[in-house]
């Protein structure tokens, strides 16, 4: 009852003085008073495109009330009480309605879905967060100085890279759509904190539905700028209302944020292949833009997430491994939703220099071609060029959904190679890497799940792995120069002594079952799972950093990617 | 409605594509480095920035100029423009397709691969013909169509573009083979297994560089293959031909006329095929042979001799 009440009823301040955006203020600020036109603008662009053709119409009344009566019987909740009775009477009258109700109908359901869609923004809530966030997340790390210098440990702990000052700069020219890679659920937490930090923008974007039962996350959810996506609905409307939610708020000038691979990375890879729907919607937005010649631009910044420690590790290789990762698409049971291993992840990772770094990538145009600091499009070599060139048909910028489409593809394979460009190696994943190919190396013949089962079995000497850790970090730095991907400074500057030992402190004491351990000079492999969810985000470079002999261990692990 | 098109490239096929597009009656433009006599109403330029006006841009250079002319492309080429190559070759070790080496150079999104069993001389003719367009583009398939189609020739569309560049490389390689099959006197049923199979061992590489199978059964492949086995002259045949009578690959290359993608593509497909642990009896084989690693007759014995799975 609560639960629904908190999700289907904001929590809101209440007004007594509206606030007066300033000219100053970023684009959200001025949200609450455009969120009625924004509703309406897209329940009339969803209505016009199926009123016109009866069939098409007919098809979407018959999806709604198909997909939510089998919804709201599997849910047996109080929601399912209140609306299945509506849903069924519909679905039997459809076929008898004239056009008129059909369409009445129609406008009906699509404004109710826009509107529990639909977020909310509070300054003022913005500015408590802003001062309050870093604290309570420095103070859950360190309660002891929870009161004192507690945002200084965040500061410790979250380092951001990337060109800011021209992110600063785009952002009064058009609107920046973060894209990330997605490893943790803490990620639109991090990266909301890194945005502040570096005087970017607060951006709007799509929380799942779940997150908003939790009280207090679900008050700052709604007034954050938050839209809510209720995964459970099938409905194929709905996902149309979605995407021209996402699109209409990019035409309009809102930053946003969503995340291409749709899902955590259940195997700790860097994301290769990205879902296209919300990123073809802010295609569509330049190009809707560019057809009613409104000068905003749009420009994706690539951004990359990496976590020396991942809070989730151990459920999503889990996951991975059982190759659940359809069927558990929603996973509502892992550490996440589990407040003693917040309390365990982050007493860990106050301990942790740079346990993790976010990277804002260079940002690039819809078509992939990297932009300057005025918002021009350049060519490989320089060269600025018109993006609305893209779009034109005989000169003239038309409305094309399936070149659109092309172009998100393409978008998307761009975004593959940059994810591997900007990724940041942590030093857990580095050390991973190694002891996972000795294992590899230890082991000719044996498929993935016999080693997997090796757990205490296998010892490696200390001094040959670290001379072995010592190479494998020379060669990726090495790969780094040539700009194929990034290392952190702890990777750079740490012996590999050090780094062994590192990595076995991060994961020891936080993780449920034990990586590895020193016993003497031997380093005893643990759980080798857990290496093999750390070590996968060097899957694309195993074979760069190998030496010959390392050669056909490196390609059985590089070909773990292969299928994806 | 007249199309603005670029032809860059005045080897058989580019000269083809110029010739087809102009009887159609679209505004065509060839860019070669050297001056050429061409017919009537197609003009020749030697500067690439009489490319900037074309709409439509046709690639029909062997794939190791490939990087140089996509540089000199991307100097006067936009987002308005479409490309379409011919190429039947591959770039580097890494088998980068034309597709990649354009998207990397210039910034032309637009872009489509041409292959299939069409051959220049049918092209320039009108004579009936078909060919596969690979592209994620359909607007991109309509202008093809409109600057080459028409009755006499069938340009079919796939989005799986990758698969046909690789199926369009890889053919190459298969007619040197079965041509040097066909020289030595293997049986036709020999060939017809050597083709199958050969087509199998392509598509199982491919498909690791991002290829549907169904591709290379298709005109990209197959069909390709097809036309190559009945006779289309193509300078693969005279290759493998000139390999089975005994000269050495270099002499051979010289023979065939033409320069010959598939030999390069060959040891790179090979050598990525080995990293992943992929078998490549047909090309691991012939690669031997040709480097004289391996005599004809042990050759056949090899294959032959080899465990017989499922299809």
């Amino acid at each position: 009852m609560l639960k629904r009440f908190l999700s289907e009823r904001p929590l809101r301040l209440p007004h007594i003085k509206p606030y007066v955006p300033r000219p100053s203020d970023p684009s959200i600020f001025w949200f609450n008073s455009e969120r009625d036109d924004i509703v309406s603008d897209v329940v009339k662009r969803i209505c016009t495109t199926h009123e016109p053709d009866r069939a098409r119409l007919e098809i979407a009344l018959n999806d709604a009330a198909y997909h939510e009566i089998r919804r709201l019987e599997t849910q047996r909740d109080e929601e399912a009480r209140d609306r299945l009775g509506y849903w069924r009477s519909m679905i039997r009258r459809i076929g008898k309605m004239d056009d008129t109700e059909q369409r009445r109908v129609l406008h009906t359901i699509v404004t109710e879905m826009t509107r529990d869609v639909a977020g909310n923004f509070d300054p003022r809530v913005y500015r408590f967060a802003r001062q309050a966030a870093p604290r309570l997340i420095g103070g859950i790390m360190e309660p002891r100085r929870l009161v004192a210098a507690a945002p200084e440990s965040l500061d410790r702990v979250l380092k951001v890279q990337g060109d800011l000052e021209r992110l600063r700069q785009l952002q009064n020219e058009g609107s920046l759509v973060f894209v990330p890679t997605h490893s943790s659920n803490l990620d639109s937490i991090v990266l909301a904190q890194a945005l502040e930090i570096s005087g970017l923008p607060p951006v709007v974007y799509g929380a799942g539905k779940n997150l908003f039962t939790n009280p207090i996350i679900s008050f700052f959810m709604h007034n954050l700028g938050a839209y809510r996506v209720d995964r459970r609905i099938r409905v194929s409307l709905y996902k149309d209302i979605l995407k021209l939610y996402s699109q209409v708020m990019i035409e309009r000038g809102y930053h946003s944020l969503f995340f291409p691979g749709g899902t955590r990375s259940r195997s700790g890879m860097i994301e290769r292949h990205v879902k296209l729907g919300l990123l073809g919607s802010a295609v569509e937005a330049f190009t809707t833009n560019q057809v009613r010649r409104i000068d905003r631009p749009v420009w994706f910044v690539p951004t990359t997430i990496n976590y020396a420690l991942v809070l989730e590790a151990e459920t999503l290789i889990k996951d991975w491994l059982m190759e659940e990762g359809q069927a558990r698409y929603i996973i509502e049971d892992d550490e996440f939703s589990q407040i003693d291993r917040w309390f365990a992840f982050f007493r860990k990772m106050v301990g942790m220099r740079g346990a993790c770094t976010i990277r804002f990538g260079d940002p690039i145009d819809p078509f992939g071609n990297r932009v300057d600091a005025r918002g021009q499009s350049l060519t490989p070599t320089g060269r600025a060029i018109d993006p609305g060139g893209y779009v034109e048909q005989r000169g003239k910028p038309v409305v094309d959904a399936l070149r659109d489409a092309a172009y998100t593809r393409e978008l998307g394979e761009v975004l593959a190679q940059r994810y591997e460009q900007d990724t940041v190696l942590m030093s857990t994943q580095v050390v991973a890497h190694v002891l996972f190919r000795d294992l590899v190396q230890s082991t000719p013949g044996m498929d993935l799940f016999a080693r997997l089962r090796l757990r205490g079995e296998i010892g490696l000497d200390r001094e040959t792995l670290c001379q072995e850790l010592g190479e494998a970090r020379d060669r990726l730095c090495a790969l780094e120069a040539k700009g194929r991907v990034r290392t952190s400074d702890v990777v750079k500057e740490d012996t590999p002594s050090e780094l062994l030992e590192r990595a076995l402190s991060y994961w020891n004491g936080y993780h449920d079952s034990t990586a590895a351990t020193l016993e003497g000079n031997r380093v005893v492999l643990g759980d080798p799972s857990l290496l093999l969810y750390y070590q996968n985000r060097l899957v694309p470079f195993a074979e760069d950093i190998a030496s010959p002999e390392q050669l056909q261990a490196a390609c059985e692990i590089r070909n773990l990617g292969a299928h994806r | 409605m007249s199309l603005r098109v670029g032809v860059v490239g005045a080897g058989g096929f580019g000269r083809a594509i110029a010739l087809a597009s102009a009887r159609h009656g679209h505004e065509v433009v060839l860019w070669s480095r050297r001056e050429r006599d061409l017919p009537d109403p197609i003009r020749m330029s030697t500067d690439v920035a009489d490319i900037r006006d074309c709409e439509l841009v046709f690639l029909a250079v062997p794939a190791r100029h490939a990087v140089e002319v996509a540089e000199q492309l991307g100097e006067v080429v936009d987002g308005r423009h479409s490309m379409v190559h011919v190429s039947r070759g591959l770039v580097g070790a890494e088998l980068k397709t034309i597709t990649q080496v354009i998207r990397d150079k210039t910034v032309c999104r637009r872009l489509g691969a041409l292959a299939g069993p069409l051959v220049a001389d049918a092209l320039a003719e009108g004579r009936p013909s078909g060919a596969i367009l690979g592209t994620g583009f359909p607007d991109l398939t309509g202008m093809v169509r409109e600057a080459l189609g028409g009755a006499g020739l069938r340009i079919y569309e796939t989005r799986d573009v990758v698969g046909v560049e690789l199926a369009s490389a890889t053919v190459g390689f298969l007619t040197v083979v079965l041509a040097y099959g066909q020289e030595v006197g293997l049986d036709p049923s020999t060939l017809a297994v050597l083709a199958t199979r050969g087509i199998v061992e392509v598509s199982r590489i491919g498909q690791t560089l991002g290829a549907k199978e169904s591709t290379f059964m298709g005109l990209a492949g197959l069909g390709d293959l097809i036309a190559a086995v009945a006779g289309d002259q193509r300078p693969e045949l005279r290759l493998g031909r000139a390999l089975a009578q005994g000269v050495d690959l270099s002499n051979a290359v010289g023979e065939a006329g033409a320069y010959v993608e598939g030999i390069d593509v060959a040891g790179h497909l090979i050598e990525h095929a080995r990293r992943l642990g992929l078998e490549t009896p047909i090309s691991s084989t012939f690669a031997a042979v040709t480097e004289g690693r391996l005599s004809q007759d042990d050759a056949i014995q090899a294959l032959m001799e080899r465990r017989v799975g499922k299809e």
